[in-house]
Parts: C-alpha cells; sequence; structure tokens
C-alpha cells in the first residue's frame, strides 16, 4: 500500500490561503466519504483546523492518488491548485508516518508542545471512523498516534510551562494565594495584555473585579465588557486594603503606588499576601515594594523572561520527543511489513 | 495527694503520658516546621522570579501558611499537657512542681514562643514569612531541648 498526506498549513501559508483549503467541521463525515470516492482510495482522513488541514491517505494499485487528492481539493474548494503547488506539502511513508506523530504530539504545532492538537486529531479520527473511510492501516496509525503523544507526554516535559503572559500571571496568582476564586482584582488603567489577564483570571472563577482608570467612562466601559465594578480614579485606594491581585496598566509617567502607602497599607490588610502585576512601561509601581513581606512584584519584563524561558526548555525538549517518534514510526514500519503491506524497512 | 510516696504504677502511668504526649507535640511541630521551611523556600523563588520547576512542585504559600499555623495550633494544647503532666510527675518523683532544670527551662521558652507565634497570628499581626522563621526558630530549640539535654 501506499501511505501518504497532502496537506497545507501555517508554516506553508498564512491563513488567507489556509482557509480557503478548510473543511467546515460539520460536513466532515459526509466529504470523507466524497474524497473516498472521487480518489478512488482505500482509505482516507481529513484533519481540519485553523492551523491546518490535512489528508492522510491509503491507497493502492501504484495510481497518482497525490494527484487525483489535489484534483478533489481544486474541485471541491473550487480553485486552480497549480496557484497552491508550493503551499501544499505532500509526504509518503516513513516521511507521513512521521509527521502525523509529530502533529499529534504538537511538535509541529506554531506553539511547541501544545496538547489542544491532540484533542482535534482524535476528533478527525472518529470523524472519519463514521465515514467509514478509515481501515486496517490508518486505524492502526492513529491508534499509534495517540499512544505516541501520551509517550512524549508522560516520558518528556515538552507541554511543561507557561507559555504566555497572562498563563505566567495565573500560576503565580495560584502559586501565591492558592484557589483564585473568592479572590478580588483591581485593574488600574487599560491595556490589551491587562484585559487578556482579566479575562484569565475570570476563567479561574474569579468574580469581583474593580476597574478604575483617568478617565471614568473608560473604565466603565471595560467594566462593562468584564462585568466588573468601575471605580473612579480618586476612590480607588481605600479599595486595596481588600484587594488580593492589583493589576496595573497605565499610561502614566510616574509611579501610581508607592512603597510607603503599600507599607501601611499591610497592615490594615492583615499582612494577607498581595501579588501585584505592573504591565506598563514605564513602571506604574515602584519597584522597591517587592521588598516588602507578603508582597510580590511583577512587571512585564519578569513575566514575560518566564515565557521566554518555557520556549527554550521546549526546544531543548525536542530531540527526545524526536527519538520516541522515530522509534514509534519504526514500529508501526515494521507491523506494516508484517502484515505484508508493505516491504519497505 | 501527690506525694513522693505514691504508688509506683501511678508513677509510670504520668510519666507514659508525658512522654505519648511530648511524642505527638513533636511530630505537630515537625509537620509546622517543614511547611514552615517549605513555605521559605517558596517565598524566596517567588520574590526573586526563579518561578521554573522547583516553584512548580512546590504547593502554593496560603497552604503552606495555613499548614504551619494550624499545625501549631494542634501541637500547642498538646504541649501544654504535657508540660502539666511533666509537672504532676515531678511532684510525684521529686516532691516539687519545678526543679530549674535545664530541659523545664527550654519546654517553657519553647511554649512562650509557640505561644507567642499563635498569639501574632490570630490577631493577623504578623502571618506568611515572618510566622514561617518564627517557627522554624522554635523548632531549632525544640531539636536543642531534646537532644541538646540527653544525659
Amino acid at each position: 500500500v501506499d501511505l501518504m498526506v497532502v496537506g497545507i498549513n501555517h508554516r506553508t501559508a498564512p491563513v488567507e490561503i489556509r482557509e480557503k483549503f478548510s473543511f467546515n467541521a460539520k460536513q466532515i463525515v459526509e466529504v470523507n466519504r466524497l474524497l473516498r470516492d472521487k480518489a478512488s482510495l482505500e482509505e482516507n482522513l481529513i484533519l481540519s483546523t485553523c492551523n491546518r488541514m490535512e489528508i492522510y491517505a491509503v491507497g493502492n494499485h501504484c495510481k497518482d492518488h497525490v494527484n487525483n487528492i489535489e484534483n478533489f481539493l481544486s474541485q471541491f474548494h473550487n480553485l486552480d491548485i497549480l496557484d497552491y503547488k508550493d503551499r501544499l506539502y505532500v509526504y509518503k511513508g516513513r516521511e507521513a508516518i512521521e509527521h502525523l506523530f509529530k502533529v499529534a504530539t504538537g511538535l509541529d504545532s506554531m506553539v511547541i508542545g501544545e496538547m489542544e492538537i491532540l484533542g482535534q486529531v482524535k476528533k478527525a479520527y472518529q470523524d472519519a471512523r463514521k465515514s467509514r473511510t478509515v481501515g486496517k492501516v490508518l486505524n492502526r496509525l492513529f491508534e499509534k498516534a495517540f499512544n505516541t503523544a501520551k509517550k512524549v507526554r508522560t516520558e518528556t516535559s515538552i507541554n511543561r510551562g507557561a507559555i504566555s503572559v497572562s498563563s505566567v500571571a495565573v500560576r503565580l496568582a495560584k502559586k501565591i494565594l492558592g484557589q483564585l476564586h473568592d479572590k478580588k482584582v483591581l485593574v488600574i488603567g487599560a491595556g490589551k495584555v491587562g484585559e487578556q489577564l482579566v479575562v484569565y483570571l475570570k476563567k479561574e472563577g474569579i468574580e469581583s473585579i474593580l476597574v478604575t482608570n483617568r478617565t471614568f467612562e473608560k473604565a466603565e466601559s471595560l467594566a462593562a465588557t468584564f462585568v466588573a465594578t468601575a471605580v473612579p480614579f480618586e476612590d480607588f485606594r481605600p479599595r486595596l486594603a481588600e484587594t488580593d491581585i492589583i493589576i496595573t496598566s497605565t499610561g502614566a509617567p510616574h509611579y501610581i503606588l508607592h512603597k510607603d502607602e503599600m507599607l501601611s497599607l499591610m497592615p490594615l490588610r492583615k499582612q494577607r499576601p498581595l501579588f501585584i502585576i505592573d504591565l506598563a512601561v514605564p513602571r506604574d509601581v515602584d519597584a522597591e515594594i517587592n521588598k516588602i513581606d507578603n508582597i510580590y512584584l511583577y512587571d512585564i519584563d519578569d513575566l514575560q523572561k518566564t515565557v521566554d524561558e518555557t520556549y527554550v526548555h521546549r526546544k531543548n525538549e525536542l530531540d527526545d520527543c524526536l527519538k520516541i517518534i522515530v522509534s514509534s514510526s519504526q514500529n508501526f514500519i515494521n507491523w506494516l511489513s508484517s502484515e505484508r503491506l508493505v516491504d519497505e524497512k | 495527694m501527690l506525694t513522693h510516696n505514691s504508688p509506683i504504677q501511678l508513677q509510670n502511668l504520668f510519666f507514659s503520658l508525658h512522654a505519648i504526649t511530648i511524642f505527638f507535640s513533636f511530630i505537630a511541630f515537625s509537620v509546622a516546621s517543614v511547611a514552615a521551611a517549605l513555605y521559605l523556600i517558596q517565598d524566596n523563588l517567588l520574590k526573586n522570579k526563579k518561578v521554573g520547576l522547583i516553584s512548580n512542585q512546590l504547593p502554593n504559600l496560603l497552604f503552606l501558611d495555613k499548614l504551619n499555623y494550624r499545625s501549631i495550633g494542634l501541637g500547642f494544647p498538646i504541649l501544654t499537657l504535657s508540660i502539666i503532666i511533666g509537672f504532676i510527675w515531678n511532684k510525684y518523683v521529686r516532691g516539687i512542681y519545678w526543679s530549674y532544670n535545664p530541659r523545664e527551662i527550654y519546654s517553657l521558652i519553647l511554649w512562650l514562643i509557640y505561644a507567642l507565634i499563635l498569639h501574632v497570628r490570630l490577631s493577623a499581626k504578623l502571618r506568611g514569612k515572618k510566622v514561617a522563621q518564627w517557627s522554624l526558630f522554635a523548632f531549632c530549640i525544640i531539636i536543642f531541648t531534646l537532644f541538646g539535654n540527653c544525659r
């Protein structure tokens, strides 16, 4: 048999092109059958996510299956495949197997080692089973892919660490404050990163959020998007004593929070720990505040550094992951030849 | 009443009770000081922005602070009981409650320190790092009292 994959992904094409090739999740089951018939394949499976569209196929009779698949794509999506020849990649045999294993373990993802893709691959496999377009080879191949992903996850630490400033901040908040759902957040100033962070905190179940801004209208509109309470800028200081997490991102050229103020604040808050996240440049919070007991101050660089460390760490883990993938592929190829499905070594 | 002529069985009973309660308070204070030590490590990592693998594996500060505080809260009444039993036993054996030997003095110092820790923690004057430091200090005195005075 011939095992192959034809695809397009975030490395080879921008979203404007990728979206032309993508399939609607609702029609996948139908399209799998259509593809099998049109391209006269023995087995096939479509994986269509926002970052990639790939067709895994098993064919026979030495036909030009790749050409058939490309023709199918150009007919179905109504585009001239010649325009996109250099965007599409084709892998066969061992390369195709290794490619699938890399995809399933997240090594081919935009964020290396992310695990969301595994769920998407599983979904694609289930859809293909529903279409009855997968058989002996693809069944075995995808089972192997899921096993490999599991193995990579348990034997390496490729998926360890936080991969965005917001996720680092949330992780730190949990390390400092424990459970977050009953904690109180104060957002001073408006900014993109700050907004994203609030979304992350809300996911942790935080309900009590205060928003303040020099222009009160802005605070009000932010409060509306977060389902939070707006506080006039002059009135936020008395609320500090009851706050557990402070996020600052104002455009002020000077400090908003000073050391003396925070020193006198701590007895008022009965020394409960306070996590301050300063996202502003220039900074809003005096760095000396970090020296006060039970206050933990992180600025944007501190958070970014942790994110960078995650990426370095994941790159270092790549070799170990690839070793697992290569040996899994070899296993699969051995199985293929033991079943006399292929004479490749 | 309690005299040094009391039956030997009663003396043994009080001594056993004293030893058992000491043992349990020691366990509780050990847990407290492990929690305190981990707290100080985690606090140090978080303050210095070293949030890698170690910080990730350690429990969160709130948990460690609570564990320290609650273990002391458990150990302290047991220690108090143990000291009282110790007095009584002393009375049986030596005819006096208090004989100014180093062990007794250290025990009393220990009791006072833990009382102080509980007081500042309960009245919310101190929390977190300082409490952890104090409870580690107290544990050093325990080690000293238990092993430093063995003759």
